[in-house]
């Protein structure tokens, strides 16, 4: 403690002049996007009325954002229903990606140099082509293997059959596609996650005689998730933007709902707002989801987990309040 | 009298063509304590880990308990074993590690059950019970419920020797178990492997802590270079080494 005589020397804090330039600046370009984006303005088209018998013209004032045919389009069922076929695509795509790519970077650590060759062949392939291209190919896939058959090539065994074009719908074989290509990088994810995990641990684990595959799901899996969720829910929001392809090869998801609307009413940029607006809907219940998981698979690794967003408001606000009250200068107390 | 629990003859093994044991003959007999010390690179911890298997030995004789560790002989021929029995094996040698490995993600009482439930099968109350036993028998009474990374070095070593203990080991085996702490906390590591030994443990110790070597040790056997130097009672080759390396190593390490 400082003291000078008896009153306690207060500490005042640098002022940062150069910090509230850039907050003004940055303030003001702020209040120049919501001007632009919620405030009215003059349109082309004039509006008359007649006021006491005089003809008066003037421009109707409306908003550059049209936000009222965003209102009225945001719940339209078409939209709705595009939403769902998204997030369908989304789903099945990332699970499919997550077990394959898991089982990809499994096998590419494999001792066996047939199973890690292969896995990265699978790699190899899927991460070298274009997105749009594998989705083409599989809306195509019908042409190609009109019958499916899985079984012991040239010994004429079938396990299983069907028919490509009656059972297979355009849209699951997007989710396919999707999934697939999605593999390849979540196998460089889920490799990168494996690798990061202490040999010692992996040591500790054999010698109280865990089988390789116990010590996998017991305790390289499970400290692995740490590294691998990051980026995983970066692929997540990643995913849900590139289903926006599947418009190419006729499946009406969120993007072709809009602009199957739009190519009829002409009214494209409130309809690609209301498709942005989902979407960044979306986006924002996946973060939250990766937050609070991420949280979980964190035990252990840190002495106290990190403040959830709600603690952090409510520390940061208490904060705010301790501030004002000593704005004069900061207390020096033992 | 009985066959000894671990009888090493002329094992040998090699890292890319460097040979790091030449020919390595050792005897452990049941519940006796055995220090192998010697300059880093000698091939002690090597040793150590060939014991249980975390190590494939190239050449010569490994027995725990008169059995092959890793091979099985048939027909005057080594068959390695399948993964699940050497594991089945590993799991009644118990190892403590320079850097306690303890899994981070699980907390202290997980870290003493996982085993028992997951190798041995037992149910989640048995394994409680014992891990909550053997965490008082080395003073971590109430930290079941922490994590490792809030344990001292100290602390968490304990904890790796009580997950140990839990698979009712026949053999334990310790890898530099207190190179990794501060010098204020060996002491408490050292304390419970002494109760430990006292209990009529068989142990082999790799470590440079000459005083426990001394004091609780019935042979300590002398690595350098790939080979045993000098071996017997520590009483007799600590205070009058025979041989010149141990008198040059022990000059450096007292």
């Amino acid at each position: 403690m400082t003291t000078n005589g008896d009153a306690t020397v207060k500490v005042v804090p640098v002022r940062h002049y150069g910090r509230w330039v850039g907050v003004a600046l940055v303030g003001l370009l702020l209040a120049m996007v919501v001007h632009t984006l919620f405030f009215k303005v003059a349109s082309a088209k004039m509006v008359c009325h007649v006021v006491s018998g005089a003809r008066v013209c003037h421009h109707a004032m409306v908003f550059r954002y049209q936000w009222n045919i965003v209102g009225q389009y945001f719940f339209t069922s078409e939209i709705l229903h595009g939403l769902l076929r998204t997030i369908f695509l989304t789903v099945v795509a990332m699970v499919l990606g997550i077990v394959l790519g898991v089982t990809i970077a499994v096998m590419r650590m494999s001792p066996n140099r047939v199973l890690s060759s292969i896995a990265w062949t699978y790699t190899w392939f899927f991460r070298g082509t274009p997105v749009l291209v594998q989705l083409l190919f599989w809306s195509f896939i019908g042409a190609v293997y009109p019958h499916l058959t899985l079984g012991i090539p040239f010994l004429h065994v079938t396990f299983v059959h069907f028919n490509v074009n009656t059972s297979l719908t355009i849209m699951e074989a997007c989710a396919i596609g999707l999934g697939l290509n999605e593999g390849a990088y979540m196998s460089e994810i889920a490799r990168a996650g494996l690798i990061s995990v202490d040999e010692g641990q992996i040591e500790a684990a054999t010698s109280l005689g865990m089988t390789r595959r116990q010590t996998l799901r017991l305790v390289t899996i499970p400290q692995a998730m740490r590294v691998i969720i990051p980026p995983t829910g970066n692929e997540v929001i990643s995913m849900l933007k590139t289903t926006s392809l599947v418009s190419v090869v006729g499946v009406i998801d969120l993007l072709g709902a809009a602009t199957n609307i739009y190519s009829e009413n002409y009214e494209i940029i409130p309809l690609l707002i209301v498709a942005s607006l989902w979407y960044l809907l979306v986006t924002t219940v996946l973060s939250i989801g990766q937050f609070y998981l991420e949280r979980r698979f964190a035990r252990g690794a840190l002495r106290t987990p990190p403040p959830t967003p709600i603690q952090r408001l409510r520390a940061d606000l208490l904060g705010v309040g301790s501030k004002f009250r000593t704005r004069r200068g900061l207390e020096v107390s033992p | 009298m009985s066959e000894p629990m671990v009888k090493i003859r002329g094992v040998r093994k090699s890292y890319n063509g460097i040979e790091v044991l030449k020919g390595v003959d050792l005897n452990v007999d049941r519940g006796e304590v055995t220090c192998l010390i010697g300059p880093s690179g000698s091939g002690k911890s090597t040793l150590l880990r060939c014991i249980n298997h975390l190590e494939k030995h190239d050449s010569g004789e490994l027995r725990v308990d008169n059995e092959l560790v890793g091979y099985e002989m048939r027909n005057g021929r080594l068959y390695e074993l399948t993964d699940k029995r050497v594991c089945e094996n590993r799991s009644r040698i118990g190892m403590v590690f320079q850097r306690f490995n303890l899994f981070q993600h699980l907390t202290v009482l997980e870290n003493v059950t996982v085993g028992q439930r997951k190798v041995l099968g037992k149910n989640r109350e048995d394994a409680s019970e014992k891990a909550r036993e053997l965490l008082a028998r080395v003073g971590l009474k109430e930290k079941v419920t922490s994590y490792p990374s809030q344990l001292s070095g100290g602390q968490q070593q304990r904890v790796a020797i009580a997950r140990a203990l839990a698979m009712d080991p026949k053999l334990m085996l310790f890898d530099e178990p207190t190179s990794a702490l501060d010098p204020e906390l060996v002491g408490e590591v050292l304390e419970v492997m002494k109760d430990l030994a006292r209990s009529g443990m068989t142990m082999i110790v790799v470590t440079h802590e000459m005083g426990f070597a001394r004091e609780v040790a019935n042979s300590v056997y002398f690595l350098d270079g790939g080979v045993i130097e000098e071996s017997g009672d520590p009483r007799v080759i600590l205070s009058t080494p025979s041989s010149e390396r141990l008198k040059s190593f022990l000059s450096k390490v007292l």
